[in-house]
């Protein structure tokens, strides 16, 4: 045999190690996270339930159902929108693990955006995971994209236009939060939508709230957007939390801007509709090296300059803004809703237990309040 | 679509398999493997 065929069957053979080796890694993050729902769990549905169209696909999510023993009002709590947006997750995630509704009804989707769980960003050297730390053990779970992994929905059109007429960058398409509300014939990211609307209607909800992240460079964080039906509700959530001191800023959701959460869940499920961001520097455009702790300990030398150069919308110093911090922020905000909901609107009561105090979240970290890792 | 999109991959994948065994010189059969491996990965939709 001569020397450049076996210089070639040995280069072959390392070509199919990499393969094996990288593909089996990136394919790991089609491996579901494990959740484990809170005893008081009353059904465990799939979105599909609400449209059928999604049985079987990358799009297809839980929804974890809390009924009380009376009723009262609805209120659907959506994380995962965007993927690379964890506090969104955890934070739904958590109260999965943690809810006791004594009246009314919650219903959680942890992960809205159930395919773009499955993929990273490219160029962004997101890392695949990320760990949470219980007093029991570790528990790890995906860091995922902003939009539908492309292997699930392709190709892009170079010009998208959204189902409520919205001209956007063709990758929006295969984004969740500018896709509502949704349509039963479109792509897969549309139909998750029409999906999310379906439910609305079909299990009551009253209030809706999306859970998101952004960069602290993007002005609407540690924000509250609401649609203007919602508006003295957002109004006496945020001064519920100054008394806290937790500064919300109070955004009304643009009546030109369409396809998001915050406005098409208001104008076309007749809901109360908010969303909620938080500031994460794993998010932004100004961080340093991408890291597991960057998204867990949120600290970073660039954003704590850019903070003394005054190009941030929340301070940033040496501290950071860990991920308990921003998912105890979340909380903080549905807990000072609920309250709200229960002065302005007494005769549809909600009321839950279990959930652990924001406090406990920022002092202990989120890992004391999930599930042991199994 | 996605039957078409197999198709291209894998036949430019199975060019460059031919072109790694055909070629003499190692720099070269090194560049090929590198290339190789990024068609084999989009082959097996691992993108």
């Amino acid at each position: 045999m001569s020397r450049h065929t076996v210089c070639a069957a040995g280069l072959l053979l390392a070509v199919v190690v990499v393969c094996v080796v990288s593909g089996l890694r990136f394919r790991s993050m089609h491996t579901e996270d494990a959740i484990y729902p809170d005893g008081s769990l009353t059904e465990h549905r799939r979105l599909s339930d609400y449209f059928p169209a999604l049985q079987g696909s990358a799009g297809d999510t839980d929804v974890y159902i809390f009924q009380g023993e009376a009723a009262g009002a609805g209120l659907l709590i959506l994380g995962g929108t965007h993927p690379n947006e964890p506090a969104g997750f955890i934070t739904t995630l958590m109260l999965v693990e943690k809810t006791q509704v004594v009246q009314g009804k919650i219903v959680f989707i942890p992960q809205a955006n159930h395919s773009g769980f499955t993929h990273n960003d490219p160029f962004e050297a997101s890392p695949q995971r990320f760990a949470i730390t219980t007093p029991e053990g570790k528990r790890w779970f995906r860091y995922g994209s902003r939009l539908t992994n492309p292997v699930h929905q392709w190709p892009d059109p170079a010009l998208y236009i959204n189902p409520s007429g919205q001209k956007l960058a063709g990758a929006e398409m295969r984004n969740l939060n500018r896709n509502y509300p949704g349509s039963r014939t479109g792509g897969l990211t549309q139909q998750v939508a029409h999906a999310v609307m379906e439910l609305m209607r079909e299990e009551g909800i009253d209030v809706a709230v999306d859970l998101h992240e952004a960069a602290p460079e993007y002005p609407v964080v540690n924000a509250l957007v609401f649609h203007e039906n919602s508006a003295e509700l957002a109004a006496v959530t945020v001064m519920g939390l100054e008394m806290t001191d937790l500064s919300f800023r109070l955004e009304e959701s643009p009546r030109n801007l369409r396809g998001l959460s915050h406005r098409e869940w208001g104008d076309h499920a007749g809901v109360f509709a908010f969303l909620f961001e938080t500031a994460n520097a794993s998010h932004g455009r100004l961080k340093g090296r991408p890291s597991t702790a960057l998204i867990t300990e949120g600290q970073d030398q660039y954003y704590v300059k850019a903070a003394r150069l005054g190009l941030l919308f929340v301070p940033f110093d040496e501290k950071g803004i860990p991920l308990r911090g921003r998912v105890a922020r979340h909380v903080a905000a549905l807990q000072a809703l609920l309250s709200s909901w229960a002065e302005l609107y007494p005769l549809k009561p909600l009321e839950v237990q279990g959930w652990p105090s924001a406090e406990a979240i920022a002092a202990a970290g989120v890992g004391p309040f999930l599930h042991p890792p199994n | 679509m996605q039957i078409l999109y197999h198709f291209i991959v894998a036949y430019l994948s199975v060019s460059l398999l031919v072109y790694l065994f055909r070629e003499k010189r190692l720099r070269w059969q090194i560049s090929t493997a590198i290339v190789l491996v990024m068609f084999l990965l989009r082959l097996f939709l691992i993108k």
